[in-house]
């Protein structure tokens, strides 16, 4: 193989065998899948490996080589099986293939009659967990035919549609919050994270992109052995052997396995040295039960045979993620013992929006996404009169007015179509739009702190050596030279005016240090 | 970014009223925090940031205070007192509060005297007396003692300290603390810093209220990160960037990117004197016209990934706020700018550069070349006139060449212009699976875009795609500029969606938690996300009837009766 790079990070323009890409069925329905040019487990269609969805069965074949953000037609495909199998009915599977194909088919219409169609009424509308099984076949492979119809789009995978779309095996952050966090905690290209728990990798996965700044082996800029680029690094633990096992896995098939190091550990009890060696982090995220367990291991110097885990010569910034208050507080409370500051809680409120067209009155009849209500008072009082009419009729000549009603069902096919199409309802009614259905009321907490760099007397006294502090005496200025005093004013002038309206201060004029030199070269000269 | 406070750097001094100042720190000299007093500059270079100090009352004769670090169990001893307070039985009194881990509270009198130390000494009588509004604005006006001592005498001046419930005497404290000491904390200067600053401090509305979360959610749903590609010369790591913030969104994207902070570098340590001379010679007007030929020859070589294109209304960039990071765009021959990361990797170009370029007067007119003998000739200064048209002309046309070849990696949008005749325009230059990120301080414009690409109104396109595309290619459809009923192609974005996020901001004290009682109002904020994609050729045919939602909603898939193989399935015509 050449070097695995990972579609998160260079997605390249078409999608590739044995790499990650997003089947997107819908915004909150996306079936994230390993590319494979041939069924390598050997189980299942004709076509090879085959995703299958509600919206269709897709083959990989007809997925790989095709550029991200295509749309994808479904195939039809020849299988015996449909559904989750146990290794019997697998093997029954494959003596079922060397039988012919005719008895495949026939199979597969047996199997599939039965579950999609619970499913679909179950559902009402709304989206449901997909049974998703990449089974297929191997030997001789057949070319997918086009199904007529349903499809997916094909994309490439982010940190944000792997979130959306990723095995839960716990709670995981959102974009919401791992976007802020990230933000907050300056995680920037060449950064050293510490995360725990790793639990089901969604932060681990907005961390990865965060810190990446090539993988190793790319320090050099441009060749120059000098100009060496820090590579970033997340640096996870979790203490679950089945969710550090998978994860693992995943970080190796998503070409992340320079980026990420996953340790499998409980923190709290055995710190966050690995193999011996210190992360030297200057970012932390915690979401874990007791937080407060684990920063006593997140301190600078203690007595040897300590190794700080922390970067020594950088501010640390740190975040603890935890849903209870109380929790908070015992954190802030240990935080403050250990020395942290600028300690801060806050949370974040997040929604989405609905945006639709909201149609209203009577005129149209019973049409698909109209209220059939008046529209105004002058529509009612039509309506109204309308009612008093037929009354007087009734009355008058005892008969009853027909009601003129159209029997034919206005959502059928061609009726939607044609209200489209001819009467271009997506421009009519009222713009308008409101909070979805369901909003994350609360995640959890965040609680930021930091812990500075550790600034000893000898520091001080080795700065104060290097860079001494002239005293100023009562009135009398820092000496400078007539010509400084004009540059200087004249760098103050030009400062000013590139900082254009935003008034910025600047205490005294800037005395840089080539103008001190610029002075002393007038005067020898 | 730098871990020590450099020469040369912007920084931030945090006061304890929350205000903030920011200055361009230089060597050996005075830094003023108004009535607070001043200091010297040399007090803070090469020590971490992140610190907080207090002003000392100035020594006899000096100008200046000096500094002393607070030590964080200082910072918070007030917390730290009270919580130990609070394991003790209800009613014991201060007198017997005594602070753990080897933290002293201690009240100071007036010459900086311990009137009381972890409340267990007896509080001086002379500092029972109650003070007078007339009292407090004189001691606050003297400035000459340290804050604390003014606190002490607050606090005790009511009535005793015994008396008050821990309640009120934190609240009293934290209030006073925050007022008169004289202390203050040095931050960098970085995007969040800056951001916060505009919002709270500045003017807001220039740059877009656009508040820390929105910010950092454009950075993820952009899909912005550092992507210089391993394989030398490939395209890839390039995005589109609309900024009407002043340069603050592309500060953003390139603090992502790691190409905005560029690092202190100390000036050569001890030269010889014939390095010296040649400094000197430098000086001399000869030396820097030969120089100013060799900067206006060598252009400055454009990176071909992990590049930001921004796209600006202006003739020129509206980046001010990049100054702030040592980069000035707009002084190309600005030495500093010339080194810094932006250079390469900032590509600026006119919406008149990229819609119309043959109507721009630089793209449109390439300067004539000349021969060696007629430059020979040429005056230096007209010379140099002559070699920076050329680079200029040289630098815009590979810009727009380039941008014009399309293949972005994403697009973000932060503009207080119509959001639909931007993405006219730049939609099309986008990679299958990019994703935008379009923001704006209000909704309206958001809920008009998204609503270009409904499922209703996609459905129609498709159904009944306008006669002007019959025929074209699927490239040409791209960039086909709509018409009344399609203003912009809907089948070009997946997954419009539009959201919001706030970050609210508790107190969290022992026994007194709860979210701050005000907070900013203003514009709340909004983003539009999406992915470019790829419409399959032809009809796709999409067969069955609406599902019908409670309430009339729209729905927005189809259901067959009849599939392919008698299956009954869903087709997804995405979300609403
Ligand atoms: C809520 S999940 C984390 C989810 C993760 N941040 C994400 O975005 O997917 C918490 C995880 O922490 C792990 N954990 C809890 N305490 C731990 C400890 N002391 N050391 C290591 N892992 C721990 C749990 O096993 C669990 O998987």
């Amino acid at each position: 193989m050449t070097t695995m790079t990972s579609p998160f990070l260079f997605p390249d323009t078409v999608a590739q065998a044995d790499k990650l890409a997003i089947v997107h069925l819908r915004r909150d329905l996306q079936i994230p899948t390993i590319l494979k040019e041939h069924d390598e487990d050997d189980e299942g269609y004709a076509e090879g490996k085959v995703v299958n969805t509600r919206f269709g069965s897709f083959p990989h074949k007809t997925l790989i080589g095709k550029s991200w953000g295509s749309q994808i037609l479904a195939s039809k495909v020849d299988t015996g099986s449909r559904g989750r199998r146990d290794q019997k009915s697998a093997k029954k599977q494959k003596k079922d293939n060397a039988e012919g194909p005719g008895n495949k088919r026939q199979q597969y219409e047996e199997s599939t009659s039965e579950t999609p169609r619970k499913k679909l009424r179950a559902e009402d509308g709304t989206p449901v967990e997909v049974a998703i099984d990449d089974t297929s076949v191997a030997k001789e492979e057949s070319d997918a035919v086009a199904a007529q119809s349903g499809f997916v789009h094909l994309l490439a995978p982010t940190p944000e549609n792997w979130t959306s779309s990723l095995p839960h095996r716990t709670q995981v952050v959102y974009t919401p919050d791992y976007s802020y966090v990230l933000h907050r905690l300056k995680v920037r290209p060449g950064a050293q994270i510490i995360e725990v728990g790793a639990g089901s990798g969604s932060f681990t996965h907005a961390s990865a992109r965060a810190v990446f700044h090539g993988y190793p082996g790319s320090e050099e800029v441009n060749g120059s052995a000098t100009k060496r680029r820090k590579l970033g690094k997340v640096w996870s633990y979790e203490f679950h052997e089945q969710r550090h096992e998978k994860l693992q896995k995943e970080i190796e098939e998503h070409g992340l396995d320079g980026i990420v190091e996953i340790t499998h550990r409980d923190v709290c009890e055995n710190g966050f040295l690995v193999n011996g060696e210190s992360p030297e982090a200057e970012a932390i995220f915690l979401d874990l039960p007791a937080p407060w367990l684990a920063l006593p291991h997140l301190v600078r110097s203690k007595a040897a045979p300590f190794v700080s885990p922390l970067n020594p010569s950088a501010t640390v910034h740190l975040c603890t993620f935890s849903p209870c208050i109380e929790q908070v507080q015992k954190t802030m409370s240990v935080m403050r013992q250990l020395g942290w500051v600028d300690i801060e809680m806050v949370a974040i409120a997040h929604k989405r929006f609905e945006i639709r067209r909201e149609r209203i009155g009577i005129d149209n009849g019973s049409q698909r996404g109209l209220q059939s209500t008046p529209a105004s008072v002058d529509e009612a009082l039509q309506r109204l009169l309308e009612v008093e009419g037929n009354f007087k009729v009734f009355h008058e000549n005892g008969t009853k007015v027909p009601k003129q009603k159209d029997n034919t069902n206005p959502n059928n096919r061609a009726k939607i179509i044609e209200n489209l199409v001819e009467k271009k309802v997506y421009k009519e009614g009222k713009l308008v739009h409101r909070t979805e259905p369901e909003v994350k009321n609360h995640t959890s907490y965040l609680t930021f702190a930091i812990l500075p760099q550790e600034w000893t007397a000898e520091d001080e006294a080795r700065v104060c050596a290097e860079l001494p502090i002239v005293a100023r005496k009562g009135d009398c200025e820092v000496a400078m030279s007539s010509r400084a005093m004009r540059k200087a004013a004249a760098k103050a002038v030009r400062e000013k005016a590139e900082a254009a309206k935003s008034r910025r201060a600047v205490a005294q004029p800037v005395i840089s240090n080539d103008d001190t030199k610029g002075s002393k070269t007038q005067q020898r000269t | 970014m730098d871990n020590l406070v450099t020469p040369g750097s912007w920084v931030v001094l945090r006061l304890p009223s929350d205000q903030t100042k920011v200055l361009q720190i230089a060597k050996t000299n005075t830094i003023s925090l108004g009535k607070i007093g001043t200091f010297a500059s040399n007090r803070l270079l090469f020590r971490p940031y992140n610190l907080t100090y207090e002003l000392l009352d100035r020594k006899g004769g000096d100008k200046d205070s000096d500094l002393r670090i607070v030590p964080a169990s200082e910072l918070h001893e007030d917390i730290l007192v009270e919580e130990a307070a609070a394991l003790l039985p209800e009613n014991a009194g201060p007198s017997e509060i005594v602070a753990g881990d080897g933290v002293e509270f201690q009240l100071l009198g007036e010459n900086g005297e311990v009137i009381m130390r972890s409340n267990r000494e007896t509080i001086d009588d002379s500092a029972r007396q109650t003070l007078t509004m007339e009292e407090i604005e004189t001691l606050k006006k003297e400035g000459t003692s340290a804050g604390k001592d003014l606190i002490a005498k607050l606090m005790l001046s009511h009535t005793g300290l015994e008396e008050k419930t821990s309640f009120s005497l934190a609240k009293y404290k934290l209030l006073k603390t925050k007022k008169y000491l004289k202390r203050f904390t040095v931050l960098p200067l970085d995007v969040a810093m800056l951001t916060q600053r505009m919002v709270e401090q500045k003017d807001a509305s220039k740059v877009l209220e656009i508040r820390e979360e929105m910010l950092s959610l454009i950075g993820s749903w952009s899909n912005i990160h550092f992507s210089a590609d391993p394989i030398p010369k490939a395209r890839s790591g390039r995005w589109l960037v609309v900024d009407e913030t002043g340069g603050l969104l592309v500060a953003a994207m390139a603090e992502r990117m790691g190409i905005l902070h560029q690092g202190y570098t100390p000036p050569e340590p001890k030269r010889s004197p014939q390095e010296e001379a040649g400094e000197e010679l430098k000086d001399l007007k000869i030396f820097k016209e030969l120089d100013d030929d060799i900067n206006h020859t060598t252009d400055i070589q454009l990176a071909t990934s992990n590049t930001l294109t921004m796209v600006h209304t202006n003739a020129q960039p509206n980046l001010s706020l990049l100054s702030y990071f040592n980069y000035h765009p707009n002084s190309p021959t600005d030495r500093s700018s010339r080194e810094h990361p932006l250079a390469q990797r900032l590509h600026t170009l006119s919406w008149l550069q990229l819609v119309s370029p043959s109507q721009d007067t630089t793209y449109a007119n390439p300067p004539s070349p000349l021969t060696s003998e007629e430059l020979q000739s040429m005056k230096s200064g007209k010379r140099g006139t002559y070699y920076r048209k050329q680079r200029r002309y040289r630098k815009i046309k590979q810009i727009v060449d380039t941008t014009h070849a399309g293949g972005f990696d994403g697009l973000a949008v932060a503009a207080s212009m119509d959001p639909i005749s931007i993405l006219r325009h730049l939609v099309p230059l986008l990679r299958g699976g990019a994703s935008i990120a379009v923001y704006s301080s209000t909704i309206e414009s958001l809920v008009k875009l998204a609503d270009l690409y409904s499922t209703s109104r996609r459905t129609a396109f498709i159904q009944s795609p306008p006669a002007e595309l019959q025929g074209l290619s699927s490239e040409e459809t791209a960039r086909w500029q709509g018409n009344e009923d399609f203003p912009l192609n809907p089948t070009l974005l997946l997954n419009v969606s539009v959201q919001s996020a706030r970050v609210n901001e508790w107190q969290v004290l022992p026994g007194r938690t709860h979210p701050l009682m005000t907070a900013r109002g203003g514009a709340e904020g909004y983003l539009l996300t999406g992915v470019r994609v790829f419409p399959a050729e032809g009809k796709v045919e999409a067969r069955g009837k609406f599902l019908k939602r409670k309430g009339g909603r729209e729905y927005s898939c189809w259901t067959t009766d009849s599939g392919a193989e008698g299956q009954e399935r869903e087709v997804a015509y995405e979300m609403e």
